[in-house]
């Protein structure tokens, strides 16, 4: 009997220690699942994401100011990604660097390459410069292509469609109100990309000097040559040494301006930029919480009136 | 030659073609990952406690094959070739095999793996930003402590970081002790973590570490013949962590700053470890205990350079039979470092010891060079 009795009087102040603590590990996830969860490893599928589905809890593991290829596998990260119910990236080996720590450590059942739960931008639309033979003598090369597909115009809206989709089947109450703003979306758009297009007409055909491949897609699309490089070779930082090949480089006469994105060192565009008396476009890379920028049709909208401005300058100057 | 064919075809592809991605990549993908890490040094004296020989000398030289095995786990082999006094031995570090995708955010690990006790333990030694580990880790770990076993991470449903984990291991690794406990080595562990701002974030960890073959050893020393010839032992070749207690804590803090989060420009890197034994052996009293701890560091002023300092002390219990003899060794290093792109680092390092029971040069320089060719896996925070 008395032994029954201390076995009640544990059990009882075990269970009122157990009981607290299970109320929290049963309900904190609940508590976390009551929106919808998506991690976003760069902000311009963060972007796409609140347009489709509003009232996503986001988080974004890079901002315009960071380099998305060097971002720290931090503890903050694997939380939000532990939590998620879907994470969206761009894929190519751009997140090379953190993301496979980041799937590792979340333990995510559903966020894994090829899970239900991981969508990778690039995967979905073809990539430019993808390379057959690569080796690191050539830079930090992506063999399956340039992974910035972010401001390509006609890409994004495949990839777009391919992200309603995906939210669809992890949130099938949202369905069809996502289908709808999914439309909504593809309207405006094609509208923005034809206003793209006329306000580009004249660009086609210029060339500016680039830092990495980070503007590819949209320079490609603008007709815009981007034949110099700030860096020697992809993802190392430009050197003395190319910078004064670049100096000396005869197409740099007739480029238009030096385009480099905010999270670039810009010294050394300012340093070539004071050579050849270009000028220099600083322009976020990827979607930022400023208006202006905050959304992806206004982000290629700044970066295509940026060029045009820097053009109607030279033209009035010659 | 080669290179330069290489380079004019791959511009040639980017430039005056537009193909699309190639269904060519796929044959690559049932392959594993294969790395390949080469460490090499010059170094101008002995140190105490160190693995490496005065002179030039080979690291630590890896090869690592890692792959996804199919939707559920994931495998990682590294081999180790290390070169000791002229003879090369091949090492298996890692073999292990990795769940991915389990419910509740469970992660198992069976094989041989490094051990997730403290900060540095179980990063890889190439990712570190200096030439060794640090004094502590060296004695009381035998630098990275690494064994075979099985171990359960879980991850607990908390707005910041929180991450529980449990190791059972054979411990033969730690010390050269033949105990005949088939799980010689348990480990409990904790992982805290978050952000402070955009520009900051931070983790600490607690580790218990218990070790059930002290005993053994003790018993092994207590036929020691006295001739004081083990401080050479240590200086010398040793895999195993040359001082051991039965109860090992380890805590550990870090903390990291970057201008907006932007890793690639500038890094400033903080961190920090304590280390402490008791229960050394069945001789040992109460105040026979060990610990140490180092503080360092290390700061990215530009996208290839680093330089960095770090300072640490052990104060160790060298058992001979019942008794013990006081060891010490105070540690301080300073480096800088160039690293041409991700995958290159060449390293300068100077080294002063002050020591007390070890034979060992008062400054060494060190210079390195840590490549690595082949797959580079992602980095741990």
């Amino acid at each position: 009997m008395i032994t029954d009795r201390r076995c009640s009087m544990t059990w009882r102040s075990l269970r009122r220690w157990l009981t607290p603590a299970l109320l929290v590990l049963t309900i904190a996830p609940a508590l976390g699942q009551a929106r919808p969860a998506v991690f976003a490893c760069e902000p311009e599928w963060a972007a796409l994401t609140r347009a489709l589905l509003p009232e996503a809890d986001l988080t974004v593991a890079t901002t315009a100011w960071q380099d998305p290829h060097y971002i720290e596998a931090r503890p903050s990260l694997i939380a939000a990604l532990r939590d998620a119910d879907l994470a969206v990236c761009s894929g190519a080996s751009l997140e090379a660097g953190w993301l496979p720590s980041l799937l590792r450590k979340a333990a995510n059942p559903d966020i894994r390459p090829g899970g239900p739960g991981l969508l990778l931008a690039a995967e979905k639309v073809p990539l430019h410069q993808p390379h057959q033979h690569v080796d690191r003598s050539l830079g930090d090369v992506h063999p399956e292509g340039n992974p910035h597909i972010h401001l390509d115009p006609d890409a994004v809206p495949v990839i777009a469609g391919h992200l309603a989709q995906r939210l669809q089947q992890r949130f099938p109450d949202e369905a069809k109100a996502i289908q709808q703003r999914l439309l909504r979306w593809r309207v405006n758009w094609n509208l923005a990309r034809e206003g793209w297009r006329q306000q580009a007409a004249a660009l086609a055909g210029q060339s500016v000097v680039v830092q990495h491949g980070s503007f590819h897609y949209l320079l490609r699309w603008l007709g815009v040559d981007a034949a110099l490089d700030l860096e020697p070779k992809p993802g190392l930082p430009p050197s003395t040494a190319h910078l004064h090949q670049l100096a000396n480089d005869p197409a740099l006469e007739s480029a238009l301006a030096i385009l480099v994105a905010r999270h670039q060192d810009r010294r050394p565009a300012d340093w070539l930029a004071d050579r050849q008396q270009l000028p220099v476009l600083v322009v976020p890379g990827t979607v930022t919480d400023e208006a202006g920028t905050d959304t992806l049709a206004a982000l290629i909208g700044h970066i295509v009136e940026s060029l045009v401005e820097a053009m109607e300058a030279t033209a009035g100057e010659r | 030659m080669t290179d330069l064919r290489h380079f004019a075809g791959a511009s040639a592809l980017a430039l005056f073609s537009s193909t699309f991605a190639s269904p060519a990549l796929l044959a690559n993908e049932l392959n594993p990952d294969i790395g390949v890490t080469l460490d090499g040094y010059y170094r101008s004296g002995e140190q105490a406690l160190s693995h490496r020989e005065e002179g030039f000398g080979l690291g630590h030289t890896e090869l690592t094959l890692s792959s996804p095995i199919d939707d559920r786990f994931e495998g990682r082999l590294t081999a180790v070739l290390e070169d000791h006094a002229g003879d090369t031995e091949l090492g298996l570090e890692e073999a292990y095999i990795q769940t991915t995708g389990l419910p509740w955010h469970l992660n198992l690990r069976a094989g041989r793996f490094l051990s997730q006790v403290g900060y540095l333990n179980g990063q890889h030694l190439h990712a570190d930003d200096f030439v060794e580990r640090p004094a502590a880790y060296r004695a009381l770990l035998g630098s990275h402590y690494f064994d075979d076993g099985v171990r359960v991470n879980l991850l607990l449903p908390t707005p910041f970081y929180w991450r529980v984990g449990a190791e059972a291991l054979a411990g033969d690794r730690l010390g050269d002790t033949d105990g005949d406990e088939d799980i010689g080595v348990y480990t409990l562990s904790t992982k805290l973590g978050g952000d402070l701002s955009a520009s900051q974030s931070w983790q600490a960890g607690f580790a218990w570490l218990r070790n059930r073959l002290t005993d053994v050893a003790s018993d092994g020393d207590a036929e020691h013949d006295h001739d004081h010839d083990h401080g050479h032992d240590h200086a010398g070749h040793s895999h195993g962590a040359s001082y051991t207690g039965k109860n090992l804590y380890i805590t550990d803090l870090v903390w990291k700053w970057a201008p907006q989060g932007n890793t690639r420009q500038s890094q400033l890197t903080l961190s920090g470890e304590y280390l402490y034994a008791d229960d050394l052996n069945r001789y040992a009293s109460s105040d026979d205990t060990q610990e140490g701890w180092y503080a360092s560091a290390v700061y990215q002023f530009a996208p290839q350079w680093s330089t960095g300092v770090r300072y640490g002390e052990v104060d160790l219990k060298e058992a001979h039979g019942d008794h013990f003899h006081d060891q010490s060794l105070e540690e301080t290093e300073v480096m800088l470092a160039w690293s041409h792109s991700h995958f290159s680092t060449l390293r300068l390092q100077y080294t002063h010891q002050s020591t007390d029971g070890f034979e060992a040069d008062d400054n060494t320089v060190t210079v390195q060079y840590v490549m690595s060719f082949g797959a580079h896996g992602a980095h741990d925070y």
